[in-house]
């Protein structure tokens, strides 16, 4: 179980227990529930790469505290 | 400049009509190039012409989200806003399914609550298929009154937020709108007549069937029943028509006494006893009697268990549909086989029903993790389990 930093600098800022093999989609899932936006309308980014949501937290070697970007599309 | 709204236009919903599509949408949909270059200058006129050569519908698709016209178009609509006649006249015609479904995402999206159910259940008759881009800019297939049943029923659609609308049976309370009639109501009228003729030669064990139908209280099952009381009293029209006279007279009395009499055991027996009689004189007399004897036994029976039974559980309704159902398969079976004895098969089924329901409880509990000791984790787990995740490891 590894916990998630994500952090939209404009007030937002969420910490979110997930399994390391859950996918960037459920991740948004979780996201939604905490933050009340629709799970389809969030970007996870680090840097310029936006994050894919069919694949996992392990294979995008996300690990315990790790900060992301959280946008909006 | 093109992209302010019509400073004649009303607010809708309180707000800028533009709002009601949110920031992020709307800038994507000005910079497309749709929009930029066949909305510019569009009155309601010319507006219809390009919503005739729309081919489908959608939100937004691919990486960047990316607007479909439908999109551009709904959010033009906002900015001109035409008026409720042209919007209805949208709806109302009959040759372009596009344009249709245009009109009924912008009555659902301003128009009151009554409006939008009175314009756009019409158009849940109206089976037509149409293409759906989907996120990943694939298409796919669906119906016009699948849309529909998603405008009515969901509050979002097409990447846009559907304002809130109450529930049909609040305003049918409220007397603004009328019970839903259905096009597909004078087909089940035709099922169920059948079906009552079919049942009519065992018309004593049908009364019980019928007196389980209407012995629910709940709230729910008084709609159903004033709506099944509804289609009785137009059953009438039909009958007359078919002139199928005096034994579908005498159910709709014996429903009408029961109804009435609905709470007193006693009145229900006599009814049952009286029709009984009335049956014997239409009917093959030899043959009546024989069956008779064996189903007067039988009724006494379940009579006694069904009241016992009343009193004793607590009535959930999926439990009583379940009940009836058993019923309905015991008078089925019954009929064939006289000599089974009843009063074993319902009790039966009755605790093993109870038994594999509290099993899986259980075994669903275990599972999810929801009963951790850690109260944070545990209600992690609650909301995977609600999202359809897995527990945290």
């Amino acid at each position: 179980m590894i916990e998630v930093v994500l952090n939209d600098r404009l007030g937002k800022k969420v910490r979110v227990k997930c399994n390391d093999d859950d996918t960037i989609g459920d991740l948004k899932k979780l996201v939604a529930a905490q933050t009340g936006t629709r799970a389809d309308k969030i970007r996870i980014q680090k840097w310029y790469n936006v994050y894919k949501d069919h694949i996992t937290l392990k294979d995008y070697e996300i690990h315990d505290g790790m900060g992301l970007e959280l946008y909006y599309s | 400049m093109a992209n302010r709204t019509d400073p004649a236009a009303k607010s809708i919903h309180g707000t800028n009509p533009q709002n009601l599509v949110e920031k992020i949408l709307r800038s994507k949909i000005y910079q497309n190039t749709y929009w930029k270059e066949q909305c510019f200058g569009l009155t309601a006129e010319t507006l219809v012409d390009k919503a005739m050569e729309l081919d489908h519908l959608g939100g937004t698709y691919g990486g960047s989200r990316k607007p479909t016209p439908f999109m551009c178009l709904i959010l033009k609509m906002l900015q001109i806003q035409p008026d409720k006649e042209i919007v209805v006249e949208f709806i109302k015609n009959d040759e372009y399914k596009y344009v249709r479904v245009l009109g009924a995402f912008y009555m659902r999206l301003t128009g009151s609550v009554t409006d939008v159910y009175r314009y756009l259940e019409p158009l849940y008759n109206d089976y037509r298929k149409l293409r759906l881009k989907l996120s990943e800019g694939k298409f796919c297939l669906t119906h016009v009154d699948e849309v529909i049943d998603e405008l009515l029923t969901k509050d979002y659609s097409c990447d846009i937020a559907l304002p809130r609308v109450q529930k049909r049976w609040t305003l049918e309370a409220c007397g603004l709108l009328e019970p839903r009639r259905s096009a597909l109501e004078d087909d089940f009228e035709e099922e169920e007549e059948k079906e009552e003729e079919e049942q009519a030669m065992d018309s004593v064990e049908d009364d019980t069937h019928e007196k389980n139908y209407y012995r629910g209280r709940s709230p729910i099952r008084e709609r159903d029943r004033d709506r099944r009381r509804d289609r009785q009293y137009r059953d009438r029209d039909y009958e007359r028509d078919y002139g199928r006279g005096r034994e579908r007279d005498r159910d709709r009395d014996r429903d009408r006494d029961r109804e009435r009499d609905r709470d007193k055991d006693r009145d229900r027996d006599r009814d049952r006893e009286r029709d009984r009689h009335r049956l014997r004189d239409d009917r093959d007399y030899g043959r009546e009697r024989e069956r008779e004897r064996d189903r007067e036994g039988r009724e006494r029976e379940r009579r006694d268990r069904e009241r016992g039974r009343r009193r004793s559980r607590s009535r959930s309704r999926s439990r009583d549909r379940r009940d009836r159902d058993h019923e309905d398969g015991d008078h089925r079976k019954r009929r064939t086989r006289g000599s089974v004895s009843p009063r074993r098969r319902p009790e039966d089924d009755g605790s093993t029903r109870d038994e594999p329901k509290k099993k899986k409880e259980k075994k669903e509990k275990k599972s999810d993790g929801t009963d951790h000791p850690d109260p944070e984790i545990a209600e992690a787990n609650r909301l995977r389990a609600s999202l359809g995740l897995k527990p945290l490891k």
